[in-house]
């Protein structure tokens, strides 16, 4: 398994030798045949008003007469219209993103190859060679305690804590169809363990009676803030400094090894806007695209944007282990993984 | 568009009688103009859904072969026996509910001389006006562990635990109830008003108190309304999306609409056969129900008391028992309207979610309402489900003022009229905004993610909704004022324009403005058909509750259901005026 601290390491050093060539911007006849399809719909799963909007924003300011429509849901959903739009031959959508948009749509052959200027800061291992996906932005997931209900000490550091019978019902998470719901978990804990220690540890976790909420993993922090599950799981490590800042009793735990995701992005094949599709996302890879990345609290793929908080990272001031769910492992596993989760848990 | 035409078409068909008589008979020309819209809107929804029930999706998410193997394994999952079981608790149960409340604050206000009625019209437009997540939402933080009657007991008992255990099937039950009382006042309310005085003051005169006039006339002469109306409440409660999805998921409690939502949604790539599957039995048990509720509905004719004579009722007099009536209508206000908004009020003022403490009022800011004031998206929001409701309001009442006549008297095809303006009750939302993405994707029109594509959808939602209105309404009018009108030279469908549509358009009007307001939060079916420039209200609040930005969602609810109140009472004074 592939440590995220040592591809970030690469990551970093891919990024200073390509620092050039990562701020040359599109090519002219790019921009001009963009402008010519006057608009790019763009079906995301990033937070519309935290997110999109500012990252639409600034890439209508810099290529004014290119438009950004935009429609949010999960990996799921996304994927559902990708795929329904292309069996009617009726496209509408031109570029996606989410963390199991890619594996869905690339089994129904609705991608195409596109290798922005841009993607040339981007490690390896967050590039598709062939140009189907490149990594938008991290997520790194762990678990979160309410510090009014639980104290440092007693917060659970390690996985086998969570069997203590004292967190019996006092845990929630989002069992959402992707790698960062419920299922990333089981399979961070299958590719840690091994099969049948994993499994032997997925079902005395069951025992404790998980909270299942179906909506995003925001709303299972939120429920931990609000008191109700005093510890939540699988949560993003960025959302708890946001919550902090105002005022909220939270804190996120370094439960390693923790679940690293990438959200990437793609271009959908036969896309009515190739050319604003392209250019969008040559757009959010560069520089420029992954300041608004990280102005929105997001971590930013593009290892040359520095964030406020880079105790979030694998490789910050206190380094930790992360499983990083790649496309191929997601691929391979996430529907066994998601079966897991609605046998055991559910 | 293709709305337009549907109306225009209906109203071609209102003309007709200009054209002589004898070559045509104007109602079977009405009824298959009718029935040729109703087809249209209807069944290809209906088919691909079938047609996916036995179809193989290929892992490349296309279809193609024939297989029993979804229902085989619809058949075969044990899972789905506890589910059925849950769902049929869950609507019995939240049916009463419902009827308890709604029902009895309807006779209340209808008939008494009981003060405080408007309070109860405001409870109920109030929380029309309301979208269901907002609802569900602030219920759900009320009655949560780490809500305010939670804190209260735990302080006066000094215990740890909870007294109410929201995520439940006793929290969905309660908070279904809660949902669709008004639903029930606002259509037993219609019968009660038109229902003949004369018999109660019969009853009182020969020496029955109260309570034996209520059991004995009033209920007895509403309880073919009243058992209709049961039946309605629960095959909707069966089919319901929200309240299982927001309470019952998490509490680990499944019900057959959160099955199909499951296999749409909790998998990669969605399992559109089995939830085709599982739709087509949903489909099936309902049409048994609604087998029923057309029997029911065949008696209910036999109590109409508006007739040639007087119809206008005298109110009931309580007597020493007027304050039970009025402290049971402000309990009311107080559980279904004044706590919920106190609560997102609450969550609208902080800058997160957070339990009621005295810590936490100096953390109050009006930062989220400056967000929601100051933002283009709600704008658009707003204004897109406004143009939807009222689009879909208005061809929804149209067609079903006709079917309800046709079907209430009767006629010639009003039955398969009936049946399939009724059709639309058996899908779930979230399975026909399933269906409604695939039609609409296949058709060649470029309907898709437009606000069209919403209208339709949501027209053909609520046509069973417009058609309890407008049956119920023509029940109530006694067939001695058409043959008056027919006596008197008039075509059926002259009858139609100038008796049927005046006497009926009190209840016209309040499905107008019911469809209207369930149109405008409508979520299940907008959740998939919404496009990038025809997001709504409800999708805007669901990608904020699925976001977490409960503050934001509370703000915005707020303003929203403010707006909404307003305009409901625009019509509600007008639907008051006719009457």
């Amino acid at each position: 398994m592939k440590s995220v601290a040592n591809a970030m390491l690469a990551a970093t050093v891919a990024g200073l030798v390509c620092w050039a060539s990562s701020a040359r911007a599109a090519s002219d006849e790019l921009i001009a045949a963009a402008k010519t399809e006057g608009k790019v719909v763009w079906y995301t799963t990033m937070i519309v008003d935290q997110a999109v909007r500012p990252i639409a924003a600034a890439f209508e300011k810099k290529y004014p007469g290119v438009k950004v429509e935009f429609a949010r849901g999960n990996s799921g959903d996304m994927a559902l219209k990708v795929i329904n739009e292309g069996q009617a031959r009726n496209r509408i959508g031109d570029v996606f993103d989410g963390t199991g948009t890619y594996s869905s749509i690339r089994a129904a052959d609705m991608v195409a190859p596109y290798t922005p200027d841009s993607a040339a800061s981007l490690a390896p291992e967050f590039k598709d060679p062939k140009g189907y996906w490149h990594a938008e932005n991290f997520y790194y997931l762990t678990a979160a305690y309410n510090t009014d209900q639980v104290t440092a000490e007693e917060a659970p550091k390690t996985y086998e804590d969570l069997l203590d019978p004292k967190w019996k019902g006092q845990m929630a998470w989002a069992v959402t169809p992707e790698p960062t719901g419920a299922a990333g978990f089981v399979g961070n804990i299958l590719m840690t363990m091994g099969e049948e220690k994993g499994m032997d540890y997925l079902r005395k976790l069951a025992a404790q009676k998980i909270t299942n909420m179906t909506s995003s993993q925001r709303t299972v922090l939120d429920r931990t803030i609000l008191g109700e599950s005093p510890i939540a799981l699988m949560i993003f490590n960025h959302h708890v400094p946001i919550s902090q800042e105002k005022g909220a009793p939270v804190e996120w735990i370094r439960m390693e090894p923790l679940v690293s995701s990438a959200s990437l992005i793609g271009l959908v094949k036969d896309a009515p806007h190739p050319n604003a599709g392209k250019l969008l996302i040559d757009f959010i890879l560069s520089d420029e695209g992954q300041e608004a990345v990280a102005a929105a609290g997001y971590l930013p793929s593009n290892p040359n944007v520095k964030i406020p908080h880079s105790e979030l990272l694998p490789t910050g001031p206190k380094p930790f282990k992360a499983n990083f769910m790649s496309p191929e492992v997601v691929d391979e596993n996430l529907k066994k993984w998601i079966e897991i989760v609605n046998k055991t848990f559910m | 568009m293709a709305m337009t035409e549907q109306i225009s078409m209906n109203r071609a068909g209102a003309e007709a009688p200009s054209l002589p008589r004898r070559s045509r008979n104007p109602t079977f020309w009405l009824t298959a103009v009718l029935g040729v819209v109703l087809a249209v809107l209807v069944l290809p929804s209906v088919a691909i859904l079938i047609a996916r029930s036995v179809m193989i999706t290929n892992p490349d998410a296309s279809f193609g072969g024939l297989t029993i193997a979804h229902f085989t394994r619809f058949f075969t999952t044990t899972g789905v026996l506890t589910s059925t079981y849950n769902s049929i608790v869950f609507a019995v149960f939240s049916t009463v509910v419902a009827l308890l409340f709604g029902g009895a604050q309807a006779w209340l206000v209808e008939r008494t001389n009981m003060r405080f009625k408007p309070l109860a019209y405001m409870t109920t437009i109030i929380s029309l006006g309301t979208p269901y997540i907002l609802y569900v939402g602030a219920w759900l933080f009320l009655l949560g562990k780490a809500g305010p009657i939670n804190d209260v007991f735990r302080m006066v008992t000094g215990s740890r635990g909870v007294l109410i255990d929201v995520y439940s099937m006793f929290g969905m039950v309660l908070i279904e109830g809660f949902l669709w009382s008004p639903l029930v006042f606002l259509l037993l309310s219609s019968t009660f008003r038109v229902a003949n005085a004369d018999l109660e003051e019969a009853a009182r005169m020969s020496g029955a108190n109260v309570f034996q006039t209520i059991w004995n006339v009033s209920i007895k002469m509403a309880m073919p309304a009243i058992l209709a109306l049961a039946l309605f409440v629960f095959i909707r409660a069966v089919e319901a999306f929200e309240v299982p999805a927001m309470v019952g998921m998490p509490g680990g409690i499944d019900v057959l609409t959160t099955d199909v939502y499951k296999s749409i949604k909790e998998t990669i790539p969605p399992d559109l056969g089995y939830a085709s599957a599982y739709s087509v039995v949903l489909l099936v048990i309902v049409g048994i129900l609604l087998y029923f509720y057309g029997k029911l509905a065949k008696n209910a004719g036999k109590y109409s008391s508006i007739t040639g004579k007087s119809f206008r009722p005298r109110p009931f007099n309580l007597g020493p028992y007027r304050w039970v009536a009025e402290a049971l209508v402000i309990f009311n206000f107080v559980l279904l309207l004044l706590l919920p908004l106190l609560a997102l009020l609450w969550l609208a003022l902080q800058p997160f979610m957070r339990a009621i403490r005295p810590s936490a009022f100096s953390a109050m800011s009006f930062h989220n309402f400056a967000t929601v004031f100051s933002s283009e998206y709600y704008r658009d929001l707003a204004v897109n489900t406004i143009l939807i409701g009222a689009i879909a309001a208005t061809a929804a009442v149209v067609i079903t003022f006709f079917v309800g006549w046709l079907s209430a008297r009767r006629k010639p095809g009003g039955v398969v009229l009936d049946q399939l303006a009724t059709a639309p009750l058996i899908f779930p939302g979230i399975v026909m905004g399933v269906a409604f993405l695939m039609v609409f994707l296949s058709v060649p029109v470029p309907i898709y993610g437009t606000l069209w594509a919403l209208a339709i959808a949501y027209t053909v939602r609520y046509l069973p909704y417009g058609l309890r209105y407008s049956y119920a309404g023509v029940l109530q009018i006694h067939h001695e004022l058409e043959e008056a009108a027919g006596v008197a030279g008039a075509g059926p469908l002259t009858m139609l324009r100038r008796i049927m549509a005046p006497l009926l358009s009190p209840a016209l009007v309040s499905a107008w403005l019911f469809i209207f307001l369930i149109a405008t939060k409508e979520l299940a079916v907008a959740a998939l058909l919404a496009g990038p420039n025809s997001q709504v209200v409800a999708v805007g609040m669901y990608d904020l509750w699925v976001n977490g930005q409960g503050g934001e969602l509370a703000a915005f609810g707020l303003v929203w259901a403010a707006v909404m109140t307003c305009l409901a009472f625009v019509f509600y004074a007008f639907a008051r005026n006719k009457a």
